[in-house]
């Protein structure tokens, strides 16, 4: 019984932090059907820069959030403006031109830190990092907790943006149907702008967050690309409440696999590879189609 | 004719001249040492230090002149070059050093997979090769042209497990004690394994491992990891990563409240980034290394001192093992008063560095090539406080044993 | 003057044949490497640019190949005889990817190749036959620069020689439908699964074929560096530079890259900007020419031709 409340626990945690990862990747994909490598960029500088706001300005890295959000929003309108004309052109496929552009953004940016902060391994240590709190007789860290909320509030706050909103209504038609959207009078540029900069946004603060839980490098991010990637195609690619409940089943599994299988815990990453081919293969359009699917079935 | 053609014509032509070279003109007037280190990637952080450490060693040698050959005092021309932690570039770079760049010797990298990669190109050309970044024992005794200054990680394994054998003896740890063994999924990961192993298989009745796992490196979770090393219930935890890795894993540890009597992360414990990370959370781990500068030789002061000089922070294992690299290089070729490979490689075989700073205080190399130095064990205590604690004849300050709750 | 493109072929190819004779062992490097960069980007092209199937998963195919030589040698086989074996491996590991993920198009179908070439790097570095993640050496005394050099020089020169042939070919044709619009090519009845799995086929042979040479001149393998993501980044930025879908494309590519990685990293003084250069060049090219050097000497030939007041049709490179 304790065994399985800290499982549905430590699932619960991971699937607010492999959300997190992952939301930043599925905003962009869903707009401009862009692969964006530069993702694990945005991530390690969002570090990086929560990290400075901490040990410069002494500033909570979790309240440094508000900072970098905005931040790197502008960071993204602006990098779109830049470089991102060439990537919205293509309708329906992405081109493999935009996934290396993106590409060679991100070895900028590695560049740029490796200038910055040298490739020392850096940290933020606060005053609850290493303290914890006991939810039904387990222990689970406070930064872990905080970043489940933090991912928890993204999600509504992105629901309520891509749902109640002009902009959101904006996004989606752009996301749903370029033509369509650009002939109704939507500026589908401003929008794609607009979207770049939410999803640069949401990696860097995403790099914030898990700047609190474990130190980083320039190089930081590039393993858990490939993870965010497998758990935005378990969501289906476009909707954030899909990478919510992809995160859920990505957790779920390994945690799982951790505690009632003997199945070593090098293997994961094997595990969740394979699964992303599978679920691609069985279930392109992701786990929320097919939920769909068996409700249709349920109802007839 | 169609236009097009003319451009491919072009592009044709300028790729038979791009590579028919640029290749050093050899003049020996300078002594030319090649390096290839991990600068960037995920070996940066120590591929650094190693930059750092064999940047001074060069320096101090040109700030003096030169190295002493044939009579006359040469400068060392240091070639640097960055692998970007790809062991297939390493290889090629260090072809490229030798082919291209005529050096008379090559540095290698840091980290096993790299040097390993690297270590099949000096058979080659007959070039000599010294590395003092991977101890894995697999590397040497292949090629009569590669050594290694870096003891072999079982030893290191060995070392944490004779200390803890002593402990017992002692009777501060009470046996039978049982292992939780983890280790991340690299050469060195499985080096440190078969050093614990060979151990306990050899004391069956003091030790037992309870759990044996292995990670990949840089996991953003290690929380499903540690509910096995809860389940499994060890009195002692044995684990080997990188320093990133330490930092998250150690993070989750103390935020679960594990406990175990003794806690080690193989060579990780004392480095600053990681009292850094953790704080006091880092209290009474066990490490051991290559190297501390808690070393009570005269040698060990006087580089830590210069190294303050030089930096202004405090050296690091690393710091010193990449030093003493370039300084064993530099006594054979001043041995050797040649700069003939051969020359160079039989002064490597025949060297004792009698003033090492070095646990043992005498750098030589076996006959495969490879440094089996002492390892010592430090411990760090409350308040940032680092005690060496093994080998006893040096030791700073007495091991505490088990870890006070 | 379609002769004159020929003679120009087969004079690079009897010149990098002759090479030993007068180059020194350096430059004869620069060239292998040169040769097995070429072979990677030709053979992801005869996919990747003629049927348009991007795979972001190739360095499968090249650690399959490259293993397969290292763990027969090391049972006392000769490596050169376990070529064929790696490529019909790699042929038949491609069938079990494309045959579920020719289903899928686009991002779809890539990022799936990633999936895949990823779970089978954290399987061989965790396996015990494999070597784990310490990787495995050759036996001692089985290397020869010169073989070496040949054969994947030669091997080079054939795959090239390929992708020209299949261009023009009835196959290559279907592929090209394929790549134009899927639908239509299977409204006229081309079976494109049955084409698209040839030609990833075919392709992933080749780069056994490459990976194997390259375990017998590298002599040391490990899962980080012949299952490594960035390598197959690196294979699909190649064809992709040089301009993506054409014969003389990939060529060019692999012939900037390959100089660019090893000689941009052999320079101490931009040791500490690498990666602004490698990367600034990449989104330059992104950006101002998506048809990589082939699309800019199509517009140099334009210029040309408008500057000379002639009134020639732009031709079609490839």
């Amino acid at each position: 019984m304790q065994q399985l409340v800290s499982v549905t626990l430590s699932a619960l945690l991971a699937a607010g932090l492999y959300a997190t990862m992952a939301y930043g990747l599925a905003v962009i994909y869903g707009v401009m059907r862009i692969i964006n490598l530069a993702h694990a960029g945005f991530m390690m500088l969002g570090a990086y820069v929560t990290f400075t706001l901490f040990s410069r300005f002494s500033l909570d890295p979790f309240i440094g959030l508000v900072v970098v959000g905005p931040l790197f929003f502008f960071f993204g309108v602006v990098l779109y403006r830049a470089v991102g004309k060439s990537m919205a052109r293509s309708g329906a496929t992405p081109s493999i031109e935009s996934l290396l552009l993106l590409f060679g953004v991100w070895l900028v940016l590695q560049n740029l830190a490796y200038v910055i902060w040298t490739g020392d391994t850096q940290s933020i240590l606060t005053s609850y990092t290493m303290k914890s709190i006991e939810i039904f007789g387990v222990h689970v860290g406070v930064p872990s907790v905080f970043v489940f909320l933090a991912s928890a509030a993204s999600l509504i706050f992105l629901n309520v943006l891509l749902k109640r909103t002009y902009l959101g209504k904006a996004i989606r038609a752009v996301t749903q149907n370029r033509d369509a959207a650009l002939l109704s009078g939507v500026d589908a540029d401003r929008i794609s702008a607009t979207a770049f900069g939410l999803g640069t946004a949401f990696a860097g603060i995403a790099g914030g967050m898990l700047s609190t839980l474990m130190a980083f490098t320039p190089d930081f991010g590039r393993s858990f690309l490939l993870k965010a990637f497998c758990i935005i195609v378990l969501g289906g690619m476009e909707s954030v409440t899909g990478v919510a409940l992809g995160a859920l089943v990505l957790a779920v599994l390994e945690n799982v696999l951790g505690a009632y299988t003997p199945v070593p815990t090098s293997l994961q990453d094997a595990v969740s590879f394979a699964l992303l081919f599978v679920a691609l293969v069985a279930f392109p359009q992701g786990l929320p189609a097919l939920f769909a699917r068996f409700e249709r079935k349920a109802i007839r | 004719m169609h236009a097009s053609h003319s451009w491919r014509v072009t592009l044709q032509a300028v790729f038979l001249f791009v590579f028919a070279g640029i290749s050093a003109r050899a003049q020996d007037s300078e002594i030319r040492i090649g390096a290839v280190l991990p600068i960037t990637g995920k070996e940066s952080k120590i591929g650094g230090a190693y930059k750092a450490a064999t940047e001074l060693a060069v320096k101090e040698v040109n700030d003096a002149g030169g190295l002493l050959v044939r009579g006359k005092k040469m400068k060392v021309d240091l070639r640097l070059l960055d692998d970007t932690s790809d062991a297939a570039k390493s290889a090629q770079l260090v072809e490229q050093l030798i082919v291209q760049q005529k050096v008379h010797a090559v540095i290698g990298g840091y980290g096993s997979q790299l040097v390993q990669a690297q270590s099949v190109v000096p058979e080659r050309y007959g070039i000599p090769f010294i590395s003092g970044g991977a101890g894995a024992s697999s590397i040497y005794g292949r090629s009569k042209w590669v050594f290694g200054t870096l003891s072999p990680v079982e030893n290191l394994a060995e070392t944490q497990m004779d200390f803890l054998f002593d402990l017992v003896k002692q009777r501060k740890l009470k046996a039978p004690l049982k292992i939780s063994l983890l280790r991340e999924n690299t050469e060195h990961g499985k080096d440190f394994q078969k050093g614990v192993r060979e151990f306990v298989n050899a004391h069956p009745k003091q030790f037992s491992i309870v759990l044996d796992e292995s990670f990949e490196l840089y996991a953003p979770d290690f929380r499903p990891l540690l509910m096995r090393v809860e389940a499994a219930k060890g009195d002692l935890f044995m684990c080997d990563a990188h320093l990133e890795d330490y930092i998250a894993m150690h993070r989750t540890y103390t935020q679960m409240g594990l406990y175990h009597q003794m806690v080690t992360y193989g060579a990780r414990g004392a480095d600053e980034a990681g009292r850094k990370a953790l704080g006091a959370a880092t209290d009474y781990i066990f490490a051991s290394g290559w190297w501390s500068d808690l070393l009570p030789y005269p040698q060990v002061k006087a580089f830590n001192a210069k190294w303050k000089a030089a930096t202004g922070n405090n050296p690091q294992w690393y710091h010193a093992c990449a030093y003493e690299t370039v300084r064993a290089l530099f006594a054979a070729i001043q041995n050797a008063g040649s700069l003939q490979p051969d020359a160079i490689r039989n002064a490597l075989a025949r060297l004792v560095l009698k003033d090492s700073i070095l646990p043992g205080g005498v750098l030589r190399f076996s006959k495969t090539g490879e440094a089996t130095l002492p390892f010592v064990v430090t411990q760090n205590k409350p308040a940032g406080k680092l005690d060496l604690v093994w080998p006893k004849a040096a030791k700073t300050g007495e091991p505490v044993a088990p870890i006070p709750r | 003057m379609k002769a004159f493109k020929a003679s120009l072929w087969a004079a690079s190819a009897i010149f990098v044949l002759a090479a030993p004779r007068f180059l020194d062992r350096g430059t004869l490097n620069d060239l292998w490497n040169l040769a097995f960069a070429v072979i990677l980007a030709s053979a992801w092209n005869l996919l990747g640019g003629f049927a348009g199937q991007v795979s972001l998963g190739y360095s499968v195919f090249l650690g399959i190949g490259a293993y397969t030589t290292v763990l027969l040698s090391l049972r006392g086989v000769d490596p050169f005889l376990t070529l064929p074996l790696g490529a019909i491996l790699a042929a038949a590991f491609s069938f079990v990817i494309g045959l579920p993920a020719f289903r899928l198009r686009g991002p779809y179908f890539t990022i799936a190749t990633i999936g895949v070439a990823e779970a089978v790097r954290v399987c061989a570095s965790s396996v015990s036959f494999t070597g784990g993640s310490s990787g495995l050496r050759m036996p001692a005394g089985s290397f020869d620069f010169n073989l070496n050099y040949f054969s994947m020089v030669v091997l080079a020169i054939l795959v090239v020689a390929l992708a020209a042939y299949i261009k023009r070919s009835a196959f290559g044709r279907a592929l090209a439908a394929i790549k134009q619009d899927i639908d239509a090519a299977e409204a006229l009845g081309v079976n494109s699964t049955r084409f698209k799995l040839a030609a990833h086929a075919l392709s992933a042979a080749v780069v056994a074929l490459a990976g194997s040479l390259y375990a017998i001149n590298f002599q040391y393998i490990a899962p980080g560096s012949v299952f490594d993501f960035r390598l197959s980044l690196s294979i699909v930025l190649m064809p992709i530079l040089g301009g993506v879908g054409t014969v003389i494309g990939p060529v060019l590519g692999a012939i900037i890259f390959s100089t660019l990685q090893i000689k941009l990293l052999s320079i101490p003084a931009l040791r500490d900007s690498f990666l602004f250069i490698y990367g600034g060049l990449l989104i330059l090219v992104m950006l101002y020419e998506p048809h990589g050097l082939v699309g800019v000497g199509r517009r140099l030939a334009a210029l040309a031709a408008s500057a000379f007041g002639t009134n020639r049709r732009i031709p079609d490179a490839g």
